[in-house]
Parts: C-alpha cells; sequence; structure tokens
C-alpha cells in the first residue's frame, strides 16, 4: 500500500529525471531474505522528502493460529488494533521497551487502538502459542520498502542524490542496530542495483517446532 | 640317573610341558579374545557415553525451555527483575541439579547469576553464540572440576537472552551414567591443559588414574582402544573428546576396562586348570612310576642275576614269568646262565684233570696236596712220584697213542692199589699218589704195593710190554709243607730210582743237585763278580823242549766267606745253567788279559790261556771284545791263547766255527781242549782254525802203567804235529810221565808235577826260584 502510495506519488511528480534503486537481500548462504524493511534516508538536503501521511490505525489479525501480517512497518503516532479471528483465545502480549501491553482476546474479539510513538521495534508473541509473533516496525524513514519472496524491492521516481539505505529483518541478531548503507548514490537512468547481505537467526516462529529443537 | 627315573621323567616332562603349552595357547587366546572384545566394547561405550551426555542435555535443555516460557519470568527479564530472576533460575536450577544458573543477554553480558551478582561477560561466548540458534551445550572446566554447561535461547517472544545451567560432572553423574548403560567402570574426566592433563573427575568404579599413564613421554590421548599400564594393572583405554567451548580447555572423557578384571572370571578356569594339571601329573608320575617299574624291575633283576652269575651263582636264574620282551630275555639269560654253567664245569673238569687217564692233573694234585696239608699243618703225609721204566723209549718206539692207552692203564693199576686214593697225572710220564696221615714206613710200603701191581705185563693186541715202575717218595713235614717242594722231591727220588736198580727211592736232601742252595750260590757268584772277589790262579806250562815255563792256564776260584772254596766245575757249571757264564768269561778275560800284559815286559814272559766255555762260542760280541780288551791292553793277540773243548765247538759248529774264525783272524791262537774224549771229528779238526791240541788228562795219568794210553798219546802228537799243530798234556803227575812226554816231542805239559795253580805271587815266586836254578844248575 505504501509502495502503491509511493509509485502514484512518483507517477504524480511526472518527474522524467527520476532515480531508482532495486534492493536484493539474501542471507550469508545466498538465500534470498524475505520481509526485510529497507528504508532510505536523504543525505542531500537538496532532495525532496514526501510529506508525513496522516495517523493511521493497523489491524493485525490473528488468524490460524498466526498473526497476520508478520511484519507491519508503521510511523511512530500510528495505532494499532489486534484482532482475534480464530475460534481460540489469544494472549497478546509485548515486552518491547518501545510498547509494552498484554491482553488476552477471546475469539472474535478486538483490541483497543494501540499507540506506537516511538519508533523501533515492538516484538508481539501470545503467551498460550509460542509459536504466534509478529512485529510492528516503527520508522521515520521517508521511504520504506519491504523485500518479496524473491528478497527484491524496488523504488523508483527517486531523486537523483546520495541515500543512506538502512536494512531489518526480524531475525538479525537483536540488540543490534539496522544494517546501514551510507552513501548510496542514486543517478538517473536504470536502477541502482543494491545487494545486502544479513547475518540472520533461525525464524523464531520456528523456534518451537519440536522437530527443529534438536541442537 | 636310573632307567626308571629317566622313564618317569619323561613321561611326566611330556604332561607338564602340553599342558603349560595348551595353558599358555589357551591364555593367549583368550586374551586376544578379551581385548578384541574389549576394544569393540570401548568403541560402543565411546559413542554411548557421547549419546548419553546428549541426552542428558537434552533433557535438561527441555527444562530450562519450559523455564524459558514461563511467563512470569519473561515478564521479570523484561522489567529487570533481579531477585525475582535469581530466585527463578535457582529454583529451577535446583529442579535440573544445576549448580549455577546465569541469564545472558544477547550481548554477553550477564543479567542474573545464582552464584554471584549481575554484571559482566559471560564466559563462554562460543558456547553463547550457538545457543541463539538452539540450545546448545559443552564441558567446561571450571576451578578444577568439570561443568557441563547447557544454554537455552529465551523467547519472549524475540530472543531476548540465553538462560546458563552449569550442572557439575562428578562422580555421581558419572555412577548414574554407568548405571544406565553398559559403561565401563573406569572413567574419568580430564582437563587438556598446556602443562598437560588434569583430572577434573572419575568414576566411583575407577582404581587408577589413566590419564598421566596414557599421556606419558608426550603421547597424545589415543582415539582408539589403547593398551597402557597404571597402578600396576593393565587397561585398555580410549579417549572421547566432549563438547567443548573455546573458552575452557578440551575435557576428555577417558573410558577404560580392566584388562585384568576382565581376566577375572577366567581366574577360577585358570585355578581348575592348575588343579586338574596337578591331579593329572600326580596320577601321571604315580603312572609313569609304576609302568616304569614294571620295565625297570625285571630289568634290575637281571641285572642282579648277571652279578651273581658273574660271581659264580649259576644256581637263581630269575623267573619272570612274563610274555614281553623282558620275559624273552629272562628265559634267555636263564638258558645262557644253564650253558655257562655247564661249560664252565667241562672247563673246570678239563682244567684239573688228564684226558688221557680222567686222573686230575698236576695242578688238580698240587690244590689236593695244599688242602691236605693244610687240613693237617705238620702231621705226616707222603707223596709217591711213580713212573713207568723206559716210557721214553716207549714212546718213541710206539708212538704216542700206544703210550697214552698204557698211561691209562698204569692209572687204572694205580687206582686199584689199596690205599691210594689221590692218584694223579703229574707229568707226562709220572702219576702222583698222596697218601696223607702216613709216615716213611707206610710209604714206603705202598710204594712197593705199587711196583707190584705195575710189573705185570701190558698187553694190547699182540703187543706185550714188560713193565717195571720206580717210585720216588717225598716226606711231609721233613721234605717240606708245600705241594710244589713235595712234588719237585718227590720227582728228584723218582729220577733216582729210575737211575739206580732201586725200585723205591726215598728222596736224599744230601744228594739233591737241584736243591735250592745252589740257587743261592749263584746269586752270590754274581755278587762276587760284580765286587771282583773271584780270583784267577795261573798253572804254569812247561815247554818240554826248552825246560822252561813259557806259559800258564788261567783258572777261576771262588773263595766263598762261608762254605770256603768252591770247586770251579760246581760253580762253572752252575754259571753255565744260569746263563751267567759269559760274564764270568768277561770277567776272566779282562783279568787274564790285565795279567798278560804284566807279565810280557817280565824277565820270563808267560803266554795266557783262558777258558771259554761253549756258551761264548754263541757269543757274536766276543771277537770285538777281546780285540777291545787287547787293544786297551795294548797287548799283541800272541800273548793270550784261548782254549775251547771239543764238546764245546761240536755242540753247535757252525756257529762256534764261525765265532773262532773271526778270532783267529785276530792273531789269536786257539787251542783245543780235553783234545780226546769228546766226540771229535777229523774232518772239522781240519776246518778249526786252532794252533794247539791239548791232550786230555786222561790219557795222561796212565802213561807210566798203561801201554794204550803211551800209543794214544804219541798217536795224538804225531797227528798234531802232522797237521802243524802243537801238543799240551795235560795232568801230568809223575817224571817219568814228564820224560815220556819229552820223548816223544810233545811240546808242552801242565800238572801237579811241575806245578798245581798258583795264584799270581806264588807263580811269580815259583818262577823267581826256578830262574835261580836254572842259573845255578848252567
Amino acid at each position: 500500500m505504501i509502495r502503491a502510495v509511493l509509485l502514484l506519488s512518483a507517477l504524480l511528480a511526472g518527474d522524467a529525471a527520476a532515480a531508482g534503486l532495486r534492493v536484493t537481500v539474501r542471507d550469508t548462504r545466498g538465500a534470498p531474505v524475505a520481509d526485510a524493511v529497507v528504508g532510505l534516508w536523504p543525505e542531500d538536503a537538496g532532495i525532496a522528502v514526501p510529506a508525513a501521511p496522516p495517523r493511521r490505525t493497523l489491524t493485525v489479525d490473528q488468524l490460524d493460529l498466526q498473526f497476520a501480517p508478520y511484519i507491519s512497518v508503521l510511523r511512530p503516532g500510528d495505532h494499532v488494533v489486534f484482532r482475534n479471528s480464530d475460534r481460540t483465545r489469544h494472549h497478546v502480549y509485548s515486552f518491547s521497551p518501545v510498547k509494552a501491553f498484554e491482553f488476552v482476546l477471546a475469539p472474535g474479539e478486538s483490541s483497543a487502538p494501540i499507540a506506537i510513538e516511538r519508533d523501533g521495534v515492538v516484538a508481539v508473541g501470545c503467551n498460550i502459542h509460542d509459536r504466534m509473533i509478529a512485529y510492528l516496525y516503527a520508522t521515520r524513514a521517508p521511504w520504506s520498502l519491504r523485500t518479496d519472496a524473491r528478497g527484491v524491492a524496488h523504488i523508483d521516481g527517486l531523486a537523483p542524490g546520495s541515500y543512506t539505505v538502512r536494512t531489518w529483518q526480524p531475525r538479525l541478531r537483536p540488540g543490534k542496530p539496522d544494517i546501514a548503507q551510507a552513501g548510496v548514490v542514486l543517478s538517473t537512468g536504470a536502477p541502482r542495483e543494491l545487494a545486502v547481505s544479513l547475518k540472520l537467526l533461525p525464524d523464531a516462529r520456528l523456534q518451537f517446532d519440536r522437530e527443529r529443537t534438536r541442537y | 640317573m636310573g632307567f626308571r627315573f629317566r622313564l618317569a621323567s619323561f613321561l611326566v616332562l611330556s604332561l607338564v610341558t602340553v599342558q603349560v603349552l595348551t595353558a599358555v595357547l589357551v591364555y593367549s587366546v583368550t586374551r586376544t579374545q578379551l581385548l578384541r572384545e574389549g576394544e569393540r566394547q570401548l568403541g560402543s561405550a565411546s559413542v554411548a557415553f557421547g549419546r548419553q551426555l546428549d541426552d542428558m542435555s537434552e533433557r535438561v535443555a527441555g527444562s530450562v525451555e519450559v523455564l524459558a516460557l514461563d511467563f512470569a519470568l519473561r515478564s521479570a527479564i523484561a522489567q529487570r527483575d533481579q531477585a525475582t530472576l535469581r530466585s527463578a533460575l535457582a529454583n529451577h536450577g535446583r529442579r535440573v541439579g544445576a549448580t549455577r544458573m546465569q541469564l545472558v543477554g544477547v550481548d554477553g553480558s550477564v543479567e542474573a547469576d545464582t552464584l554471584a551478582g549481575a554484571g559482566g561477560r559471560f564466559a563462554y561466548a562460543d558456547l553463547l553464540e550457538r545457543s541463539f540458534e538452539r540450545p546448545s551445550s559443552a564441558v567446561v572446566a571450571w576451578q578444577g572440576r568439570a561443568y557441563w554447561i547447557v544454554a537455552v535461547p529465551v523467547f519472549a517472544p524475540d530472543l531476548v537472552g540465553v538462560i546458563a545451567a552449569m550442572l557439575p560432572v562428578d562422580a555421581r553423574l558419572l555412577a548414574r551414567m554407568q548405571a544406565q548403560s553398559v559403561l565401563p567402570r573406569n572413567i574419568e574426566l580430564v582437563a587438556l591443559g598446556r602443562d598437560g592433563t588434569v583430572e577434573l573427575a572419575r568414576g566411583p568404579g575407577a582404581s587408577a588414574s589413566l590419564a598421566g599413564a596414557l599421556a606419558a613421554g608426550g603421547r597424545a590421548l589415543p582415539v582408539q582402544p589403547r593398551l597402557v599400564r597404571a597402578g600396576g594393572r593393565e587397561y585398555l583405554a580410549q579417549a572421547v573428546s566432549l563438547k567443548r567451548s573455546r573458552a575452557s580447555p578440551p575435557v576428555v572423557a577417558i573410558l577404560a576396562y580392566s584388562v585384568d578384571e576382565a581376566l577375572q572370571p577366567y581366574r577360577s578356569v585358570a585355578l581348575a586348570w592348575a588343579l586338574l594339571l596337578s591331579l593329572g601329573l600326580a596320577v601321571g608320575v604315580l603312572g609313569a612310576f609304576l609302568i616304569a617299574r614294571r620295565v625297570s624291575r625285571p630289568v634290575e633283576q637281571l641285572a642282579e642275576a648277571a652279578r651273581r652269575i658273574e660271581a659264580g651263582d649259576y644256581a637263581s636264574t630269575p623267573a619272570v614269568g612274563r610274555r614281553d620282551e623282558i620275559g624273552a630275555l629272562a628265559s634267555a639269560f636263564a638258558g645262557m646262565a644253564d650253558a655257562i654253567r655247564e661249560r664252565e664245569a667241562r672247563i673246570l673238569h678239563q682244567a684239573e684233570h688228564d684226558q688221557v687217564t680222567g686222573l686230575p692233573n698236576r695242578v688238580a694234585a698240587e690244590a689236593q696236596i695244599e688242602r691236605e696239608r693244610r687240613a693237617d699243618v705238620g702231621g705226616p703225609a707222603a707223596l709217591l712220584m711213580v713212573g713207568l721204566r723206559g716210557m721214553p723209549d716207549i714212546v718213541r718206539t710206539l708212538g704216542h697213542a700206544v703210550s697214552d692207552r698204557l698211561m691209562h692203564a698204569a692209572g687204572e693199576r694205580l687206582r686199584g692199589v689199596g690205599g691210594c686214593e689221590y692218584v694223579a697225572r703229574a707229568t707226562d710220564t709220572e702219576f702222583s699218589v698222596l697218601l696223607p696221615g702216613r709216615g716213611r714206613h707206610e710209604a714206603i710200603a705202598c710204594a712197593y704195593r705199587i711196583v707190584d701191581a705195575l710189573a705185570a705185563p701190558y698187553q694190547e693186541g699182540d703187543l706185550n710190554l714188560e713193565l717195571a715202575a720206580a717210585v720216588g717218595i717225598a716226606l711231609a713235614p721233613g721234605h717240606g709243607e708245600q705241594a710244589g717242594d713235595l712234588l719237585r722231591r718227590a720227582g728228584v727220588g723218582f729220577i733216582s730210582a729210575l737211575d739206580t736198580e732201586d725200585a723205591v727211592v726215598v728222596y736224599d736232601p744230601a744228594t739233591d743237585p737241584h736243591r735250592p742252595a745252589r740257587l743261592a750260590l749263584m746269586g752270590e757268584l754274581r755278587e762276587a763278580l760284580q765286587r771282583d772277589r773271584l780270583e784267577l790262579h795261573y798253572q804254569p806250562r812247561l815247554h818240554l823242549a826248552s825246560n822252561t815255563i813259557d806259559g800258564a792256564e788261567a783258572l777261576v776260584r771262588w773263595h766263598h766267606p762261608t762254605l770256603g772254596d768252591v770247586p770251579p766245575d760246581d760253580f762253572i757249571a752252575l754259571a753255565e745253567e744260569t746263563g751267567n757264564i759269559r760274564r764270568l768269561t768277561r770277567w776272566a778275560l779282562a783279568t787274564g788279559i790285565s795279567q798278560a800284559r804284566k807279565w810280557r815286559d817280565s824277565p820270563q814272559p808267560l803266554r795266557v790261556a783262558i777258558n771259554l766255555s761253549a756258551r761264548d762260542l754263541d757269543d757274536a760280541q766276543l771277537p770285538r771284545r777281546i780285540g777291545e780288551l787287547l787293544a786297551l791292553h795294548g797287548l799283541s793277540p800272541d800273548r793270550i791263547v784261548l782254549e775251547v773243548t771239543e764238546s764245546a765247538v761240536m755242540a753247535r759248529p757252525d756257529a762256534a766255527l764261525r765265532i773262532l774264525h773271526r778270532l783267529a783272524d785276530l792273531g789269536i791262537d786257539l787251542s783245543i781242549d780235553d783234545f780226546g774224549v769228546g766226540q771229535s771229528s777229523f774232518a772239522y779238526l781240519r776246518q778249526l782254525p786252532v794252533r794247539e791240541l791239548k791232550i786230555d788228562r786222561v790219557f795222561v795219568k796212565r802213561i807210566s802203567d798203561a801201554a794204550a794210553d803211551r800209543t794214544i798219546v804219541r798217536a795224538i802228537v804225531e797227528l798234531g804235529h802232522q797237521l802243524g799243530l802243537r801238543v799240551t798234556a795235560e795232568g801230568v803227575e809223575d817224571a817219568s810221565t814228564l820224560a815220556f812226554l819229552a820223548d816223544i816231542g810233545c811240546d808242552h805239559a801242565q800238572g801237579f808235577f811241575i806245578a798245581r795253580a798258583l795264584p799270581v805271587a806264588a807263580l811269580e815266586t815259583l818262577l823267581a826260584e826256578r830262574g835261580a836254578a836254572a842259573r845255578c844248575s848252567a
């Protein structure tokens, strides 16, 4: 949706001299990494930044003992509502310093909107179902992209210039900052190809699969 | 070492050898098998040990994981609620048996610790790193002990940290592991430090520290089973590396089987074996001994029997009564003993009996006499020596066969004579008859009975022999106690009887020419020769033509210290019989030649005549010796004359001739002594290199009375002169004889009438007197 907005704005700008960026995220073994959030931060003061969108309320559904979506990218100030579409109860909690909460949702019940005031990562789990995990990624980056299943995130219509590219993924080692690449210069013409390699931990959602608990 | 012992020891030795070899073989096979089995077990035990540790890790991890999912704990973590965290960790640590629980943040800082305050870094960074992905474990050495750390990530729901549980790996844990699976009794954990191994823990069953022994000499710990000695025992050991953390020295588990313990079950087998061996040995020894005895006892009996046979006892040959080889040997032995007994009896009979007459022979007779004399020492006894007259003639005339039969018959007759118990054939022609306890008269009476018995003519076919017996008698104890003496003396008596008309002669010591005194005399003669105690007397020889004494015959004289003058005939005959005559001749030659040398330069030189014996004519050395003596004294050979009797030459004419020619070649005059009485042959006389004849005194002494003798003497003188020989007459005893001799032209005269044999001094005196008389008359 954001991408659509961005695309739209780019088209509307009708800037014939727009630049593009194509980020490919892979792990250390070369496998494409989906669900990586790529944030672009202009380094040049001259680069026009899109105006901040209005505050939104995002919904994180709980269906089939899964949070959906897995990752929600939002801006500080946005709200999040958790909705239980399962027939079981869910004990939704977060111990994140960005936003801590805890409540039980009966089937069909929705939570009150939760305001995310700061940027950062909020890991959300269910105390009943250990495998359920979702991330709320609050960022102030003017442009944010998400890699698809092929590990690719693509953006066009950027003003040429120098950018800092920050990449985050939930499986990055906790406690470490995002992977930042400064001085990524975009120019008109073919989109700039940028390869990002991430060292990732196993997917926390699978940690409790009995098949995988062997060490 | 006896046969029995050798046989027994051979059997026992082979038994022991086989048993020991089998034991060694079985031991080595068992040991090899045990080691191989031990290696296999050790391999699987190593795997099992690692797996067991993993299983326990997993259980602990599972348990810690449950803790990590506890909402309250997660909440406490999130809220940094130290007190709650520590109590929760301690509580859970007790549950899983951990002595230390730590909560480690993702950045590696210790956020809670049951043993110490929070803060600081978690020691095992690599373990932490691993545990982010999944629960991990490692065995570490800490404060000299082995700990096993299980690190489990905590998700809330994202990874927020790691709970590390430290469990001691100590004897108790090892014991539990041993109880749960088939692990070796010997387990120890060591840390591989830079300076060698440090023991961290040891299982309860471990008896010795093997790490030191295994790592001795800087060797690496064995990954494969290896034999090692420690604490005097042998182990099969293998090291198993445990999961490690880089922050700690590697910890290694050493698993080992004690070979000795593995062999323990076989000890009882070995003991039973040894017992069985001992029993078998005892039975074997006994059996071997019995068998050996069964073999050797009859052999020993046979050996004993052989010794008895050797000693002359043939009666008791062993009766073995067996059907085997030894039985055969025993019966052969008995047969041999019988054969020897028979043969010995026969030989003994032959040795003691005469074949012709069947009578005991002389040896047996001697033995018999000795026995009788010993039985009656000093008592009277007579020994008769009986023979037939003319027996040599009978043998020569009729042959041995007839004479044997005659002797046989004579023996039969002798045995028929009353009182003749002990008849034996003493010599070829004589019988001996022993009359124990009889004196002179009884013996003579018996002798005459024997003479009568033998006087009957002997008839054989148409042969009819008139027989006459002679008996010599020796009487004990007067004529001796010894069989030899009695036999000899009876024999002497017998010979006397043969020589006379008397049929029976009792031995008379006085007339015995063979009496032992003669032997003593011979010894004394030899001694006298050595000490130069003999003396030469010289009988002058008158040269008839010039009436001067120009020669002398040297005659040996022996003045015996006790017997006085011994007649020359006696001791010369004795010297001839006993082989001492050459010595006597040498002495006479040396003395006579020396004297002739002295007389050569005297006013009236005398030629010395020296007598040679018949035996001297065999002596090839004689001419050389005489030549040397002459040379020694510087005497010319014509100053001596050597006299040889006719009979001496005739005894062995060829040898005598050779010697005489050599003597003549030396230039010595030879003279025939005693001429006229021997069996002289003119043929030889012609060949003899003699220069002189000496007419025997037999003819000379009767010249005065007997015309025949005068004729003989005249004839000899003429014969001698015709042959170119000088002639000397011996035994001149009166003036008429001397006158006759001078008349017929005899060259020299010798005799009592002129002078008897005189010592040198007396002779020289005589010569001086005659010289003086001649000068006066002239």
